[in-house]
Order: structure tokens, then sequence, then C-alpha cells
């Protein structure tokens, strides 16, 4: 471990070096790294931040002509749809739980995946069979509910063609698109089905990068393969992993309205288990077509998902600042 | 510290050659090649099904569903698809857009995440915060869209759709913690050679980052050969090629945006694409990328060793 | 050759003042007309660019109608025109960025007051005030052909804002398309005659072709067909462009005191609830109807594989013709006919297409608003341009007959401009593959009954209520998914009292009294 001990030593060499300078001699010895930075600041600022001022069409009747500055303020009123729908917290939950069970679920997967594909040593097995998991990540999501569609429909769906063949009694064929209860699972074994094999690559890459030597000094000192994954692998991984959570949470209420609206569509029956905020309003302003209602959700979206990481990195900050965000 | 210098060669490495391998090492690679296994087919099944009805005729597909074994074996499909030549202009501007956009974004990447996690850069958090806010706030569509046309006239432009997917926040942010594990003392021998900053990411950071590379360069080229949203804002009729996807983005969604609008009870569309030229799209669409993970793979040898630091 | 154009700008100025001094409009707009006519400088060529909806064509047949249209566009007013597609997918969203773009990328757009946002565009300042004076001087045969009380439909806050589609006959009123001779079969001797026909109809299809699926309904016609069903039990007539399920209207006797049906007609709503209900259980629709988007019903009724559509007459006008080639059924069984029931049919409650429906309108961002008025002038009264932009070239798109019908020629490519804001009867060849005498007999009973659309003056301002109403509209698809395609749990009483006791708690009568507030302000 005496590699943790070089960096913290040299990081305090140079504080203390350091401390003497005033801040712009330190932001002068910094120059080539202000640098190095240069090209990525122009870029968020040309096509991030120079747009968000336009954020204020949230609070505007826009009017094409005079431009989102020159319309009427008219204050909440963009919000309002949304506040009074009396479903603002059915949503918000719908979209959160969703959320949370992608993420964990999602991650837990994408680790598992990555140590097994470390562990298994057949060259060949593993270029395939990543491959193949790439495969979802690239069929859009409309085909996605076609083939659920043709999987799970009632009449002439696969499973339920299966079941009849082995005798099943009618009333126990499988009718997902009449029972609210089995989307819940459904949706998050579809959205792994695709996303595993994508994120997994993050950690596989996470884990090529643990020193091997430490590894290997390991088994030679007689840690079995547990023991292997538990105090080195899933340890390396720990970044990685606050990382991809801190991004996760600041969506925490932004839905993924391609999965769910393809896969449930506009069927009524479903939506108490399925609806989500941007279905929601995707239904909801289907005829009233305006960019004003729109940036008003995405701002409390945003707004949500701010606070909750600003809680969370302040809590990671507090364990370990090494891990957090900013 | 001392450590003797050593690549290891991912491709026939085997971190347990020379230890003896216990009942635990075989419990993992049983569930390992079980599991592995199970996945991939299910995610190649449904891509089979993709392939199999791409070649069905469309009578079939509407009575009978998707064919894993094509029924009444057709390529209309692939004939409507290849016809007029348009697909050849979408694939080399795809094959363009990824190639250059992938490239220049994984350099600027690089070097922003080797600048975000030098300690003694003063600044790290600052511009951190900075990159990562925008993931929390983004304009909305309208004044993003008008930015684009009226002050940057970017509308019909091919630089639309290339400069927007140059970075993002998660992918600097990523970048900064792989090279974080990179350990500093290698800044610091560069340091004391006299190396500048920029001498010291390209001559001594750089080679080592190539799983790092590796990884964000794949998710830039799949988010370049997946993109299809700039292209709908910003691309119109007036363009010849549009990107692969982007017309697999039409094509597919044409049929069910039309029925779910208003115009639906007025409007009668006829010629809307058929499934089976859905999935020939799709088929078409998807093409050599998925050749591109194995060819990726090789740079995810184990290249961020410490050996490589003579302490 | 540019004072020939300004000649003949001049003479048909005049004709245009002198109509619309007939029409007892604007007197002195003739003067001041001609006086603007000597200003037309078309000395520098323009580009007019016409934005419609739908997919760009992949063959050339297009441009090379636009290079042949484009000569003759050159020649007389020194423009050319290129048209702009809005691609079906986003259509909306789309649409309206282009317009919020006002930098002159489009200067023609098509529009709709019932289903293109045309009203609160011109609201939102996308589109120019076209005064009457520029309508004379640059589109005088338009200004001339369009009535007095018509222009007054186009009208927002004083200004003409379109240009309407008013001198082509369609019928877009939704019905089912059926199989007449199947319909004999099973005992309806007349066809299908009322909704009570339909469900004897279906019994039949089902019992006695087995192999054929009544109505592969995709599961998105649940507004349409509660709206049938309420104009054919009461004498509703609807308000236009309000929200996409029509929700509020008037009455053909009592025009003017709004209501909405969907509160009021409890009883009539129950029972189309439990007739939905017997429909779903015959199996009309698949049992999955509701996620069943991938079906194409109208393409597997043309083959014979489903026995009813449920469409406008426009497209019925399509599947009744044995001349299309993809109309098989005729082909296979020569007693095949198709049959149209028509919403309404009960009570002879049918209303004319408001005249905007379709309609031109010009981009407030356009640089060129003169050119394009001359140019839409020309597409839409000149015989030559209107049949190239319409049908393509004469010879290779198609051929008219002896007896004036226009034959689409086989193999050719076909063109695709999307014009439906300004099509003219005065200029219209018609189809030779159209079954003319059996539509020109529906068409007939239409005119027979129908009532002119009574509400083409009234633009809403939903400024104070579109929160409602946009919360209403989710109710109604919410519930009427279930409704219509019988998919409720529960009694049909308790599911109608349900979604309306949702409705007027998202304030459903808060806006039918500002409606009526504002119908009282407009025609009392």
């Amino acid at each position: 471990m005496s590699k943790k001990n070089g960096t913290v030593n040299g990081v305090e060499k140079i504080k203390v070096q350091k401390s003497s300078l005033t801040f712009g001699q330190k932001l002068w010895r910094n120059r080539t790294l202000i640098l190095m930075c240069v090209p990525a600041i122009i870029f968020f600022i040309a096509f991030c931040y120079a747009p968000m001022p336009g954020i204020y069409v949230a609070f505007v009747k826009y009017n094409y002509r005079k431009g989102i500055f020159g319309s009427n303020f008219i204050g909440l009123k963009n919000f309002e749809f949304l506040a009074t729908s009396g479903k603002l917290g059915m949503l918000t939950k719908n979209t959160i739980l969703y959320n949370i069970a992608f993420i964990l679920l999602g991650n837990f997967f994408a680790v598992f995946v990555a140590i097994l594909l470390n562990e298994i040593q057949n060259k060949w097995f593993k270029k395939v069979s990543q491959t193949m998991m790439f495969l979802p990540y690239f069929i859009s999501q409309v085909l996605i509910g076609l083939l659920v569609y043709n999987l799970l429909n009632y009449d002439t769906g696969f499973v339920n063609s299966i079941l009849k063949a082995l005798g099943t009694p009618e009333e126990k064929l499988f009718s997902p698109y009449s029972d609210p209860n089995v989307w819940p699972v459904l949706l998050v074994v579809i959205h792994l089905w695709q996303s595993t094999g994508y994120n997994s690559v993050v950690y596989f890459a996470s884990i090529m990068g643990i020193d091997a030597e430490i590894i290997e000094a390991a088994r030679v000192d007689g840690a079995n393969a547990w023991q292997k994954i538990r105090y080195i692998i899933l340890p390396g991984l720990r970044q990685t992993v606050v990382i991809l959570l801190l991004f996760a949470i600041g969506g925490i209420v932004k839905g993924n309205f391609g999965l769910f609206y393809n896969i449930i569509g506009t069927n009524s029956l479903l939506y108490s288990t399925t609806d989500i905020i941007e279905t929601y309003v995707y239904r909801a302003t289907m005829t009233d077509f305006n960019f004003s209602t729109a940036s008003a959700v995405g701002l409390y979206q945003s707004l949500v998902g701010f606070f909750m990481v600003m809680i969370v990195n302040f809590v990671v900050k507090k364990i370990d600042p090494d891990y957090s965000l900013f | 510290m001392a450590k003797k210098d050593k690549k290891i060669d991912y491709d026939t490495y085997d971190s347990s050659a020379r230890v003896k391998l216990g009942t635990s090492d075989y419990v993992i690679r049983g569930v390992g090649y079980v599991f592995v296994t199970l996945y991939a087919l299910a995610c190649i099944f449904p891509f089979l099904l993709i392939i199999g009805t791409s070649f069905t005729s469309e009578a079939v597909i509407r009575s009978a569903g998707v064919q894993l074994f094509p029924r009444d074996f057709t390529t209309e499909a692939y004939d409507m698809v290849l016809k007029g030549g348009a697909i050849w202009k979408s694939y080399l501007l795809t094959i363009l857009m990824t190639g250059i956009g992938t490239g220049v974004g994984l350099l600027i990447i690089s070097m922003t995440g080797y600048a975000l996690q030098r300690k003694d850069f003063v600044l790290r958090n600052v511009i951190s915060f900075f990159i990562y806010f925008t993931s929390l706030f983004q304009a909305g569509l309208a004044p993003y869209y008008l930015l684009m046309t009226q002050t940057y006239h970017l509308k019909d432009s091919y630089f639309a759709v290339l400069l927007p997917l140059l970075m993002s926040p998660w992918l600097i942010i990523l970048m900064k913690n792989f090279v974080k594990s990179i350990p500093f003392e290698i800044t610091e021998s560069g340091k004391i050679d006299g190396a500048g900053d920029m001498k010291i990411f390209t001559a001594l950071i750089l080679p080592m980052l190539k799983p790092a590379l590796a990884t964000i360069g794949l998710f830039l080229a799949l988010g370049y050969w997946n993109e299809w949203y700039q292209s709908s804002l910003f691309l119109s009729s007036k363009v010849d090629a549009y990107p692969l996807q982007y017309m697999l983005y039409k094509v597919v969604n044409e049929a069910n945006s039309l029925k779910n609008s208003v115009a639906a009870q007025f409007v009668t569309v006829t010629d809307l694409p058929t499934n089976s030229l859905k999935m020939a799209t799709a088929v078409v669409a998807t093409g050599p990328i998925v050749l591109l993970y194995p060819f990726v793979q090789r740079y995810f040898i184990g290249g961020i060793t410490v050996g490589a630091v003579k302490g | 050759m540019k004072k020939k154009l300004l000649a003949s700008l001049l003479s048909l100025t005049m004709v245009a003042g002198l109509a619309a001094c007939g029409n007892g409009g604007n007197g002195s707009g003739d003067t001041s007309g001609s006086g603007q006519a000597e200003a037309v400088d078309t000395s520098e060529h323009v580009v007019i660019t016409y934005m419609t909806t739908g997919g760009k064509p992949e063959n050339s047949a297009t441009d090379d109608m636009l290079a042949e249209l484009n000569k003759i566009l050159t020649e007389k007013v020194n423009a050319e025109l290129q048209i702009y597609y809005i691609d079906w997918t986003d259509y909306l969203s789309v649409y309206n960025l282009t317009l919020a773009q006002m930098d002159g990328t489009v200067d023609l757009v098509g529009t709709a007051t019932d289903w293109l946002d045309a009203w609160p565009n011109a609201k939102n300042g996308a589109f120019l005030e076209l005064s009457e004076d520029m309508l004379k001087t640059y589109a005088p045969q338009t200004y001339a052909s369009v009535p007095a009380e018509n222009w007054e439909y186009c009208k927002y806050d004083g200004d003409i804002y379109l240009i309407p589609e008013d001198n082509y006959a369609q019928w877009t009123n939704h019905g089912f398309s059926y199989r007449l001779d199947w319909a004999k079969e099973a005992g309806l001797a007349d066809g299908v005659k009322s909704w009570e026909d339909l469900t004897t109809y279906f019994k039949y299809v089902k019992e006695a072709y087995p192999d054929v699926q009544p109505w592969d309904s995709d599961g998105t016609q649940y507004a349409t067909m509660v709206g049938g069903w309420i104009s054919s039990h009461s004498n509703y007539v609807s308000i236009d462009g309000i929200n996409s399920g029509a929700m509020w209207g008037g009455t053909k006797d009592d025009l003017y005191t709004v209501y909405s049906p969907y509160v009021t007609d409890t009883d009539s709503l129950v029972e189309f609830a439990k007739l939905m209900k017997e429909w779903d259980e015959i199996g009309v629709w698949k049992t999955d109807v509701l996620n069943n988007t991938s079906s194409d019903n109208r393409e597997d009724f043309r083959v014979g594989k489903t026995a009813a559509e449920q469409h406008h007459t426009q497209t019925w006008t399509d599947l009744c013709s044995p001349g299309h080639t993809n109309n098989t059924i005729f082909a296979d069984d020569e007693d095949a006919e198709v049959g149209f029931f028509y919403f309404g049919e009960e009570t002879k409650n049918v209303t004319a297409l408001s005249i905007t429906h379709g309609a031109m309108a010009v981009s407030a961002a356009s640089k060129n608003p003169e050119r394009a008025l001359m140019v839409y002038d020309l597409i839409r009264n000149d015989a030559d341009c209107y049949k190239l932009f319409n049908y393509g070239i004469e010879g290779v798109q198609y051929n008219v007959t002896s007896d004036g019908l226009r034959e689409t020629i086989a193999d050719a490519d076909s063109i695709v401009t999307n014009y439906w804001w300004g099509r003219n009867d005065d200029l219209e060849l018609r189809d030779a593959t159209m079954n003319w005498d059996t539509i020109d007999k529906l068409y007939k009973e239409y005119d027979d009954i129908k009532i002119e659309y009574p509400y083409g003056q009234f633009i809403p301002n939903v400024d104070s209520i579109s929160t409602q109403i946009d919360q209403i509209n989710e109710i109604h698809t919410n519930y009427m998914k279930q409704i219509a395609y019988g998919k409720y749990s529960g009694t049909a009483e308790e599911i109608v009292a349900e979604y309306q006791q949702a409705l007027k708690d998202a304030g459903i009568d808060d806006v039918t009294a500002e409606l009526q507030k504002q119908i009282d302000e407009l025609y009392k």
C-alpha cells in the first residue's frame, strides 16, 4: 500500500510549497492545466450555458415574433397544469421508484457481469459474448415495444402460444396488457436487459485498471476468489459506482420516455403502475402544443434533481472527499 | 516501491496462472460461463427475430407476428432500403461523423479529465462543478433550438450534429476518475525531469490511458452512431444525406407518431413504412458498428500499471 | 416581359377590386390596390419555400415536376418554389420550431384550424397579417374567388391570417367502411344503417368468416368512436380545435348554448359503454387492442382480412373503388362491395367541414411575402400550375381520358406535394380509378342533410382555461380508451360516473362557462 502513501505525500509536499503563493501565482502555475480545460469550457458555454437564460420561456406566454425575452411574463401559470393535476405526487413517486430500481439493480448487474467476464479466461468466448451484450443497445425503443408485444400479447403472443401448447386453460393464460401489476417487474427486466451490457463496460474497464500485481500478490498470499473480489475488486470499483450514482441521482425525476411510451403506449389500464411524468405530460399537452409547458416541467425535474445531488454530494464529501464530484 | 517494469498482455494474461485454483475459482467461472451465455443469448435472440422478420413478407407479419425463420421468404424490404442509393451516402456520413467526432472528443475529454484530477490544480473543483452543473439543468428545447439556428446558424449543417455530441459531463468526469488511478508520481517524475504539463500529459499519461480511452472512445462512437435527436431538429428536408440512425428513427416512428396524433383523424396517409421495412432498416442501420467492440477490446489491456514507475 | 406582367396584374387587380365591391365589402380597396400593384417589382429572382407536413419523397419525380413548374413560375412572377417537408415523426414539434425560428426559412405555410395549430400560431405572431390590399394586389384571383364572408372566418382580431381552402368538396366526417356484400348476407338488405346494425354485422362476420378479424383496430380510434356515437344519438355539433375529443359544442337547434355532451348525456354514454363491452366480447377487435399499434387494418381491409375500417369518408372513397390496385377484394370476390356507415346517419346529423380545415398562411418572417402570395395565387388558380403541383407532369404521372378523367400511369413514381391548403374544384381532374357513381350518391346525401360549420368565426381564447383543458384531455383519453374498447372493469354505469366525476374535478364546468361567455360576446 505504499502507492497510496506516496500519492498523499506527494500532494502534501506540493501543498506545503504552495501555501506561500498567492491565488494569482497559483493560477499562473496552473496556466497549462487551465489551457487544457479551455476547449471543454468553451464547449459547455456554447452549448449548455448560452441557451440557459432561455429557461425564462417557462415563465412567459411565448410569442414567436416577440422572442422569448420579449414575450409577456405570466409567472407560474405554465407550472399550474402539473401542480393542479392532482397527479404530481403519484407521477413523481412512480418516476423516482422506477429510477431507483433501474439505478440499483442496473449497477448491481453491471458490476456482476463485469466481474464474471473478468474471471472468464477464454478470449474468444469473452469477445463474442460481450459483442452480443451490446446488441440490445442498438435496438430502437419502438422495435423493442413491438417485440415485447409480439412476445406477450394475449391472442397470438409467443408466451401464450407455448402455454396453449402445454394445455393451459384459457383463464390462466398470461395477459399482461390488462394487468398493471406485472409491469414494474417487466419494465425493470426489459431495462436491465437493454442496458446491462453497455453499462458493464465501464466496470469492466475499471477492473482492468486495477493493478494486476496487487491481485496476483494477494493470490500468492493465499486469498481465494471470493476474497479477491471482496477485498480488491469491489473496493477498486467503489469510486466508479459513486460517480455513476451521483449522475443518476441528478436525473432521478427524469423518466425514460422512450421505454415507457413504446411499451405501455396509451393503454390506460396500465397507468396506475406505469405512468411517469414524461408520459403524462406528453398525453396532456398533445393537442396543446407549446414550448413553455415542456420547459416548466423540465425545470421542475431539474430542481428536484439538483437538491438531491447537493445533499448526496455533501454526505459523500463528509465521508470521503475523494469520492465527491465537486 | 520498487517494481519491475512490466506490460501485461491481456489476451494471454491469466491472473491465476501462477496460483493454484481453488473451488471458489471453479464456482465463479462456472457461474460466469452459464450466466454470461444465457444473458448473451437473451441479447441476440431479439436481434435474430428482427433479422428473420426483415426477410418475411408483410402479409405474414400482420397475421402471424414477427418470425425467427422467415416464412414466405422475401428480400423486398431490403430492395426498398437500398433503392435509390441514399443509404450509402448515409453510411459514409455516419462513418465520417463517428470517426471525426470520436477522435476530437477523445482528445478534449482526456485533456480535461487529466487537468481536473490534478490535486495541485486550484480550479479543479470550480471547473468540475461548472461542467457537472450542465447535466442537471438544461435550457429546454426552444431556447436551445433558437440558439443553434438563429445565433450559430447551424440549421441544415452537419456541425449541428457533430459538435453537441463531442463530450458530455458524464464522460469527462468518468475520464477524470480513470486518470486518478494513475499515481501522482508519474506527473511528479515528469516535473522533476523538467517537462511541462502538456508534455507530461502527452508523453507520460496518454500512453497509460488505453483502457480509459478505449472505453470512452467506445461510448463516444456509439453515441455518434446512434444519434438521431440532433438530426431530427437541425437537418431539414433540404439536406441530401441523413445519419443512418435518423433514417431508421423516421422509418420506425412515422406510423406510430401519426396514429397517435391529432392529424390521424383528418389526414389519409398511405405508404407508411411496413413492419418488414422497419426491421430491414434496423438491420442495415446497425450494420458494422456491432463489430466495433471486438476491435476496441484489445485496448482494455491492463495499461495502468504502477510498475511503470520506478520509485 | 415585366411590363406585360404588370399590365396583367393590374387588370386582375381591377377585377378583384370590382369583385370585392360586388360582395359589398371595402369599396376603397380597389384604388389603393392598384396603387400597390405598380410597386410590384419582380426584377429579382427569388425562391419561395413552402412548408408542408409529410415525409420527403425518395424518388426524383417531385423534383422533375418542380423543375417544370418553376419554369412557369419564373416566367410569370420570376420566382421558384421549393418544398420544405416536415416529417410525420414529431411533426408538431418540428413544425412549430421551424416557425419559431423566424428567420425567413419558410414563406408559405400549410396550416389548419382543426389539426395544425392555425390559431395558436396566428396568436403567436408566426403568421403575417394579410391586408386586403396585399391579397388584392398579389393574390388577385384568390382574393376574387373567396367570398367576403369566408374571409371573415380567417380573421383574428380583425386581421386576415389564413387563406382558406374553401372551394374544394371533401368530407372528412367519420364512420365505418364495411363489406356491403357481407352485410347483405347478414340480413341487412340496405346495409348498415345504425350502430345496432354494426353489431349484427360483426356477429355475422365472426361466425361466417372465422379467418377474418372483424376490425383489427390499433386502439387509437376511441375519441372518434364516442364522438360518432354522440352525433348518432343527438343533435350535437362540436366546436373544432379546442381539444382532440371535440368535447364542447351546441346543438343543431340551439347552436350558441355551449355544453359538453360528455357531461350531460349520461344515459347515452352508458349505452355506448355497454355496446362496446358487447363488441369486445364478440371479439370485434383483438384482446390486447389497446397496445395493438403494429396492426394495419386498412391494408388488411383491402385484401379481405378485416371486415371494417373506421375512418372518414375520404378514406372510404378510396376503399370502395375497384380501380385502386391495392383493393384486391374486388378481384377476389366479384360480389364485393364496400359500404359506408357515417356517424350521425341515424339522426341526419352531419356538419360540413370547416373551410379552414386546410389553409395557407404566410410566415411573418418571410423575406418575400408579396412573391409568396403571387406564387400561391398561381398554384391555386392557374390550370397548368395547379395540375403540375397536384398531379405531376401530364404524360409522366398521369393522362387525361377522353371523358376528362385523370388516369394514373402505372409504375410511374408519384409526386409528393401534400398540397392540402388551396385545392380548387374548378381545376380538379377526377381520378379515373375512383368509383364516382357510388361516391357521388353519398355526397348528394350529405349535401341534402348537412349544415355548414357554424363556429367558423369563433376563435376561443383558452389562455385562462388551458390548464383545465389539458387535464380534461388527459382524462378523456384515459377513460375513453377503456370505455370505447369495452376494457373497463365494473359496470358501465360506474365507469361513466367515474369519468364524469373526473371531468368535473378537472373543471370542465369552468371551461364550458368560459366558452359560453366568449360565444355570447361573439354571436349575441
